[in-house]
């Protein structure tokens, strides 16, 4: 074979090596993973139409953020315009929680939170399931995590009455903890003695 | 010169007959080459490794090849069911089997994870595969279905390669190494008397465990130390034995055994120097005679059979200690770079060490090492070893005083129904619930360390609280957990990195424990 040929050839290889491995990354893409930007447009969707004031009845509601410094949750107020479903109602919660205190309060959940899901069982356990984004911007601790979970809880529990447990899912899993230490396994019920005064 | 072409003579276009011509290459051989190398490049691994999988029953183990099918361990489905019993009939189709066994049909398809006992349908975490004539099922066939068939206790953990069928009671081992002088000394404490024997290979130390199955709490244990850099237990071959790794060679290896079986003290030592060799060896008091480890005969170069350099401590309360964290989990981290589970492992050594220190207390740790060890593993070393009480130390985010210190106590997430009527308490209690028992007991605890704690200098220590810290769910002994503030990512963990610091935290540990052995102070 001429020099001219094997070079050729070296060329042909790299390109055909190239092309496999984009090749590879794209049948990846296509074939094995989901369509995240499909999925989050929808989820957007869900929580835009959850925040959107409709033709719900306005009034105030209590939301708990945590105060490390006491390491207890701290209510604070705000007018909210109700969706009609409770599962929309959950996600409005949720929402708002990981919107952020509007006293300076402390941060529940990071903004970037998204609510994949929210499913309301008979027995009055509300199943929630978060996006990771939960885990990957938090601060994770004994204290910081249990804080949050119950701001969570006494928020959606004592604002909407049918629900009683709230069961915390991440990414459509159940997960042992949520960032290494609380326990997620089961569902919460709600616990007033973490409120600051009580 | 190099590249000037040669000038072209008369002749050179033919070659003489007596030189070897080469060969003309078919055309199609370099695209059929390229289009094998990419089918190779793109064909999904099914077949990857080849282990064991080994079966223990009462009379004895059998071992069956694993086989890993996209990354997935599959069993041999008739040769499972021969191990356990009688097939009676097998009625093989194109795209379906069914096995007579015993009374009981199976049925079962490629490709599909429902597998059919009778009437009743079992979804299986895989589908099942018919590999090179063999119908292989995935393993969890063996918790799904298996019990079923036989009607047997079948005890099985998860992501390990054995399984006990029928009343085995496999035995355990916690493990833990101690630096000594010149050396380090490995502790195992078996759940059960254990006949073990020495050998040595390929540079490593063979503890071989008798006949007794064994289920250990984890599979491999690495150590930072000079000495020993790992261990490693085996039963691939279905005989159980420890496999210990030094550092370098040339060490000396002593092993002993000691409350009759149930302890193995292992003591891997800097050989002695030319100078010193020439003295006696001290004698040590020995509160309790041990036995130097039978070994395999001219096999084991490295290994003495002299005593070990000290005996067995007495029987004395065991503290569980757990580092938080380890392995890929690091746990929060500072601004400086400190991860939870680097610096919550030096206050472990630190209370390990002030433990040891008063000859009071034996100390179990629940993470040897930089390994991610689950919460129930963890549990199951402090309930294994009959702990006294379990720490579990963490450190988090607490808010902005620095140095801060909570101490937490179990809760658990729902609040239970109080009991309707006089209704007697369980028998067994569901090992999720385990602490529930002992919440006033850990509360206990918390309040003697938080006195203690709260006696430091310049630590600001909260009140007891209580956490749903999913470590402390299954621990049968009180238990709190730790939580050393603050570590956060826009804080340096300087104040908690402080070694003066660390080491009052573990002497308020060891004076808090005292208090609580003698009942605890009135909170």
């Amino acid at each position: 074979m001429t020099l001219r040929g094997k070079i050729f050839l070296a060329f042909l290889l790299i390109a055909l090596g190239a092309g496999g491995f984009y090749l590879r990354s794209l049948a990846k893409r296509v074939f094995l993973e989901p369509t995240p930007r499909a999925e989050e447009a929808a989820r957007s969707q869900l929580s835009q139409f959850a925040l959107q004031p409709n033709n719900g009845t306005t009034q105030l509601a209590t939301l708990y953020f945590p105060a490390l410094n006491e390491g207890k949750i701290i209510a604070e107020t705000r007018p909210v315009t109700w969706a009609q479903a409770d599962t929309d109602r959950v996600r409005q919660i949720v929402l708002a929680l990981a919107e952020g205190s509007h006293q300076g309060y402390g941060r529940v959940l990071p903004a970037s939170t998204t609510v994949r899901a929210v499913f309301l069982a008979p027995d009055g356990t509300a199943y929630i399931d978060l996006s990771n984004d939960i885990v990957s911007d938090f601060t994770p601790g004994i204290q910081s995590e249990t804080l949050a979970i119950y701001s969570m809880v006494n928020s959606i529990t004592s604002n909407i009455p049918s629900v009683k447990r709230v069961k915390f899912l991440i990414q459509g899993q159940e997960v042992e903890t949520l960032d290494g230490h609380a326990d997620l396994t089961a569902a919460f019920s709600p616990d007033p003695t973490r409120i600051k005064g009580q | 010169m190099r590249g000037a072409p040669h000038p072209r003579r008369e002749g050179d276009g033919e070659l003489p007959a007596s030189l070897p011509r080469r060969l003309p290459r078919p055309r199609w051989l370099l695209p059929a080459i390229l289009v094998l190398g990419l089918a190779a490049f793109f064909w999904p691994a099914r077949e990857l490794r080849s282990d064991n999988f080994i079966f223990y029953f009462p009379s004895g183990h059998h071992t069956l090849p694993l086989v890993s099918i996209g990354n997935n361990p599959y069993l041999p489905l008739v040769q499972i069911l021969n191990m356990v019993g009688k097939v009676g009939g097998i009625q093989e189709k194109k795209n379906s089997l069914k096995i007579y066994f015993g009374s009981t049909q199976i049925s079962l398809r490629p490709n599909d994870a429902k597998v059919f006992v009778e009437e009743t349908s079992y979804d299986l975490s895989q589908p099942v595969h018919l590999l090179e004539g063999q119908w292989m099922v995935p393993v969890d066939f063996l918790t799904i279905v298996l019990p079923h068939l036989t009607h047997q206790a079948v005890e099985y953990q998860e992501g390990t390669n054995r399984i006990f069928i029928g009343d085995v009671k496999p035995a355990s081992f916690s493990v833990r190494l101690d630096p000594i002088a010149n050396g380090a000394r490995l502790t195992v404490q078996f759940t059960d008397k254990v006949a073990v024997r020495t050998a040595s290979s390929n540079g490593k130390w063979v503890m071989f465990l008798g006949d007794r199955p064994m289920e250990p709490m984890e599979s491999s244990y690495r150590f930072q130390n000079a000495y020993v850099s790992g261990l490693q237990y085996d039963d691939q071959d279905g005989v159980p034995k420890l496999i210990l790794s030094p550092t370098s060679v040339g060490l000396n290896f002593y092993p002993v055994q000691a409350e009759g079986g149930k302890i193995l003290l292992a003591d891997v030592l800097k050989p002695p120097s030319p100078s010193t060799q020439a003295l006696p060896p001290q004698p040590t008091p020995q509160p309790e005679p041990t036995s130097p480890l039978p070994t395999t005969e001219g096999t084991i170069p490295q290994v003495t059979e002299e005593s070990p350099a000290a005996p067995p401590g007495p029987p004395l309360p065991i503290v569980a200690l757990d580092a938080g964290h380890g392995g890929a989990d690091n746990g929060g981290h500072s601004r400086d770079g400190w991860l939870e589970k680097n610096l919550v492992a030096q206050y472990v050594a630190r209370v390990d060490s002030a433990l040891l220190a008063t000859a009071k207390y034996r100390v179990v740790l629940c993470r040897g090492g930089d390994t991610n060890v689950s919460a129930e593993q963890r549990a199951l070393v402090a309930n294994l070893s009959g702990a006294i009480c379990f720490l579990s130390f963490h450190a988090g985010d607490l808010g902005t005083a620095l140095p801060r210190i909570t101490i937490f106590t179990y809760q658990p997430p729902t609040v239970a129904a109080p009991p309707a009527g006089d209704v007697p308490a369980p028998i067994f209690v569901p090992w999720g619930q385990v602490q529930e028992a002992r919440l006033g007991q850990s509360l206990q605890l918390a309040i003697d360390l938080q006195q203690q704690f709260s006696a430091l200098n310049g630590v600001e220590v909260d009140l007891p609280a209580t956490a749903p810290v999913r470590t402390l769910r299954s621990v049968n002994a009180p238990a709190v957990a730790i939580e050393l503030g603050r570590l956060a990512p826009d804080e340096d963990a300087t104040a908690l990195t402080n070694p003066a610091f660390q080491q009052q935290v573990a002497a308020a540990v060891v004076q808090a424990l005292a208090v609580f052995a003698k009942g605890g102070t009135s909170p």
